[in-house]
């Protein structure tokens, strides 16, 4: 249980699960209120596994509904188990005819057997899905759908009645409706606008990247091994990187991995052949590998000397937005001519289909 | 507290935030679980509770700052004198009546010197006359506007500074009880001043007057500046002899069959609903219910497959002076895409970018390209600017295309030596099923002056020339023949 938001801060914490106080309210109100969380947030800043800790936080399973294109009820909610069904029709055969044996005509057969119709349909010939399986629990859960983008509208739709009422319709079977509610957190990407209707049965988070504190805290608790002024100068760097205009801006868990690959590495403090030697680490794209390269020393430029006392102060306090220093207006034509390569080379290979001069020009 | 929260919200909604009555409830509902003691704490609740857009979020930390940034004030009823704005409540007393002059000025702004005001008393009851038989309409009106202006900044929502205040849109639904209120205060406020007593009296006999026929006369005043109103939005209207696009039946015709085999190349992703065909995976359950007459074995087995979807296309078309010529050609593409698919999102620009979808959707075609020009979506006279669209594109409307959409661009590539941000149409190609470039240039010129042709084709999984019926035809066609050709290969 989450008694206050203190305390909802204190258990997440006890789970390896630093959060700054509005997350905590927010998870707080939507146990309190019973609402699905809607966390919106670019990848890696820590959605999934706000749930997680969430579920061990409150002890409750964690059931996962990954969503995908494609993604239907028959793999969502429940799916009827036809061999199972035909399976016992057929064990049950000689029974069968046992039971209508002393019926006098075919009427009276059927009607015997009618009254007996909701056995081929009953709970145990169902195969239940991540949804069905959060409302049956009969102890309370938390329920996490994750990438709710990846999935069609459709699905958005059939979602509704669940996140609304906490309950589901199976035809054949009636209304499930969930003994306690779950504990419902639903992540997106943002790479598609989601419906009003969904939208407004959630309460909705928008996850950044943490403050440096918060990340040098949350860097000191999960890599433990990492030396103190170390860590503080991983944290300059990355924060550095996040001003850049980078197509994907490393996230806590490039953090995470970057801090531990220089663990292992035995590395005393950052410097320039490190960063380029562990840069795959951090970023994803070869356009912005160029674009790191590029400002290298003024990414370096923040860097405490291996002085860990004046830094933990400096985090604390108010500080200037960090502007990267300025391209050249000129765009760089080398860069762009080697980019079309790389376009051309990829529009042939996915689509094969040769865009010929000829047919364009006439 | 609710009250406070309820008024908040109403403020948000003002501003263009749309929050529905659940949320509301939502949101009272939330602050009862949580102290609401606490700023930080009854920021994140309503944020999460109210707001659900990422882009309404600076709105909503600027108005929070504004309107829980004075506690007290906020708790207060309107209708109560006036002690929560910042600024210096009305500066009624620094109004100077000068009765010598026949306008009656009020000077508001700058305050002349000590004695505020100059009314003889011979003249007071003239003054009070004129007042009432509108031949003061300039004083009376100056009055009129600055009590507005006074009760809007009141209505405002207690904020701190008046001026980043929009006092134009609430202006028709002033009530006269609190226009009342403030000429109460301004009396009181003229007691406040060494001014003579004598004369206070004589003008608060006057005002009473004033008050008694207020309310028509503030029926007059809101008439009036309805009237200006409507007149400036009239003025603005027709700045350009509309352009006649007319299209015959044949042209019509022609461009829908063409549209039509189009729409089949562009079409949208396997959907999840699965039909019967004669290729695909089995369907078990409808297996089982055929077979049952067999004795549960399955001779027929049904298969199903997924159906492709209808096309999702967003058109962004370039209708500025540079593509004038083909630009009627190009709107008719649009418009046709429009009226024969249901999910068609189009765009125009020239240096801003704006959705068209609706002029498309609702009018006949001719008004509807003629509403494009009129220039009222965007500026039609400006610089076509391709790096700028492509941006504003990327920042509004990225989230309106899905991994099924098609994106087709209508235009020239020239952007004026503009910066033409060829990562923006990147952004929109990783995005997008297809990205398909229909330029009216001859490809030779390309490369030529500021065309970024070049640098866009290579992004482009198509980029084709099209600039009438005829060449669309022959692209679709080769198009449809190739793809066609290329399957049978495997």
């Amino acid at each position: 249980m989450f008694e206050s938001i203190d305390q909802t801060i204190d258990q997440l914490a006890a789970q390896q699960y630093l959060c700054d106080r509005p997350l905590a309210t927010v998870a707080f109100v939507a146990h309190e209120l019973s609402k699905p969380i809607l966390i919106e947030g670019s990848a890696g800043v820590g959605k999934t596994e706000l749930a997680k800790a969430v579920a061990r936080a409150l002890d409750r399973p964690l059931i996962r509904l990954q969503c995908y294109g494609g993604l239907d009820e028959s793999r969502a909610l429940y799916e009827w188990e036809y061999g199972k069904q035909l399976l016992y029709t057929e064990i049950l055969r000689d029974k069968i005819s046992h039971f209508l044996a002393d019926t006098a005509d075919l009427p009276e057969a059927i009607e015997r057997l009618h009254r007996h119709e909701e056995l081929f349909f009953a709970e145990h010939f169902i195969v239940p899905r991540p949804l069905l399986q959060a409302m049956r629990s009969p102890e309370p859960v938390v329920l996490l759908i994750d990438e709710i983008d990846r999935a069609e509208e459709h699905f958005e739709a059939f979602l509704l009645e669940v996140l609304g009422e906490f309950q589901v319709t199976v035809p054949e079977l009636g209304t499930i409706k969930a003994k306690t509610p779950p504990y419902v957190v639903i992540t997106s990407n943002n790479t598609r606008d989601l419906s009003d209707a969904l939208k407004r049965r959630c309460l909705h988070l928008f996850m950044d990247y943490p403050d440096p504190a918060r990340e040098l805290a949350i860097l000191r608790l999960k890599v433990p091994e990492i030396g103190e002024p170390m860590a503080t100068q991983v944290v300059d760097v990355i924060r550095r990187l996040r001003r850049l205009d980078l197509r994907k801006a490393p996230s806590i868990s490039e953090t995470l991995d970057w801090a531990q690959a220089l663990v292992l590495l035995n590395a005393e403090s950052i410097d320039r052949g490190l960063i380029e030697q562990t840069l795959p680490l951090l970023i994803k794209y070869q356009r912005d590998t160029h674009q790191v390269s590029e400002r290298m020393n003024w990414l370096l430029e923040g860097l405490p000397d291996a002085e860990p006392e004046p830094v933990q102060h400096d985090l604390h306090g108010p500080q200037p937005p960090l502007r990267p220093p300025r391209k050249p207006a000129v765009p760089d034509l080398q860069e762009m001519e080697a980019r079309k390569k790389e376009h051309a080379a990829r529009y042939f290979g996915r689509d094969r289909i040769r865009p010929d001069s000829a047919s364009g020009g006439g | 507290m609710d009250a406070a929260v309820n008024r908040f919200i109403c403020l948000l909604k003002r501003n263009g935030v749309g929050i529905s009555p659940a949320e509301s409830i939502d949101a009272m509902r939330a602050l009862a679980c949580v102290t609401p003691a606490d700023r930080e704490t009854v920021r994140a609740v309503l944020r999460s509770a109210l707001i659900k857009d990422r882009h309404d979020i600076p709105m909503f930390e600027e108005l929070f700052e504004l309107f829980f940034s004075l506690p007290k004030a906020a708790q207060q009823p309107p209708s109560e004198p006036d002690a929560t704005v910042g600024a210096p409540p009305l500066k009624a007393e620094r109004i100077v009546l000068d009765t010598e002059d026949e306008g009656y000025t009020l000077s508001g702004g700058e305050p002349p010197a000590t004695d505020e005001i100059k009314i003889q008393p011979g003249n007071l009851a003239a003054m009070g006359e004129n007042l009432l038989l509108k031949r003061a309409q300039s004083l009376l009106d100056q009055v009129m506007q600055r009590a507005t202006h006074q009760v809007n900044v009141r209505r405002a929502g207690h904020s701190a500074c008046p001026g980043d205040l929009n006092f134009a849109d609430t202006l028709p639904t002033l009530d006269a009880d609190l226009v009342i209120d403030v000429v109460e205060k301004l009396m009181a406020d003229l007691h406040d001043l060494d001014v003579d007593e004598r004369l206070i009296e004589q003008f608060a006999s006057q005002t009473a007057l004033v008050l008694d026929r207020l309310p028509e006369s503030l029926k007059r005043y809101l008439e009036r500046e309805l009237a200006l109103q409507a007149i400036r939005r009239v003025d603005v209207e027709p700045r350009r002899p509309a352009q006649s696009y007319r299209f015959n039946e044949h042209e019509r015709r022609e461009m829908e069959e063409i549209v039509r085999r189009l729409g089949r190349k562009l079409r949208g992703a396997r959907s999840y609903r699965r039909v019967v065909s004669r290729r695909g995976r089995i369907h078990v359950a409808r297996t089982l219910r055929n077979s049952l007459s067999y004795d549960a074995i399955p001779f027929h087995p049904v298969l199903t497959s997924q159906r492709q979807e209808k096309p999702r296309i967003a058109v962004i078309c370039d209708v500025s002076l540079s593509v004038r010529n083909t630009a009627r050609f190009m709107l008719h593409l649009v418009y046709s895409l429009q009226a024969l698919f249901e999910q068609v999102k189009s765009f125009v620009f020239v240096s801003d970018l704006a959705d068209a979808s609706q002029y498309f959707e609702q009018l006949p075609i001719d008004e509807a390209i003629a509403a494009v020009f009129s220039g009222e979506l965007i500026d039609c006279d400006a610089n076509s600017n391709y790096g700028r669209a492509l941006e504003i594109f990327c920042q509004r409307y990225l989230g309106s295309v899905t991994r099924q959409t098609t994106v087709i661009i209508l235009g020239d590539g020239r952007g004026n030596c503009n910066p033409p941000n060829a990562w923006a149409l990147e952004e929109i190609r990783r995005r997008v099923k297809q990205l398909i470039w229909l330029s009216p240039e001859p490809r030779g010129s390309w490369g030529l002056g500021s065309s970024d042709m070049k640098l866009y084709e290579p992004i482009c999984h198509r980029a084709e020339v099209v600039r009438n019926l005829k060449e669309l035809e022959h692209v679709v066609e080769a198009w449809i023949h190739r793809s066609t050709t290329a399957a049978s290969y495997n």
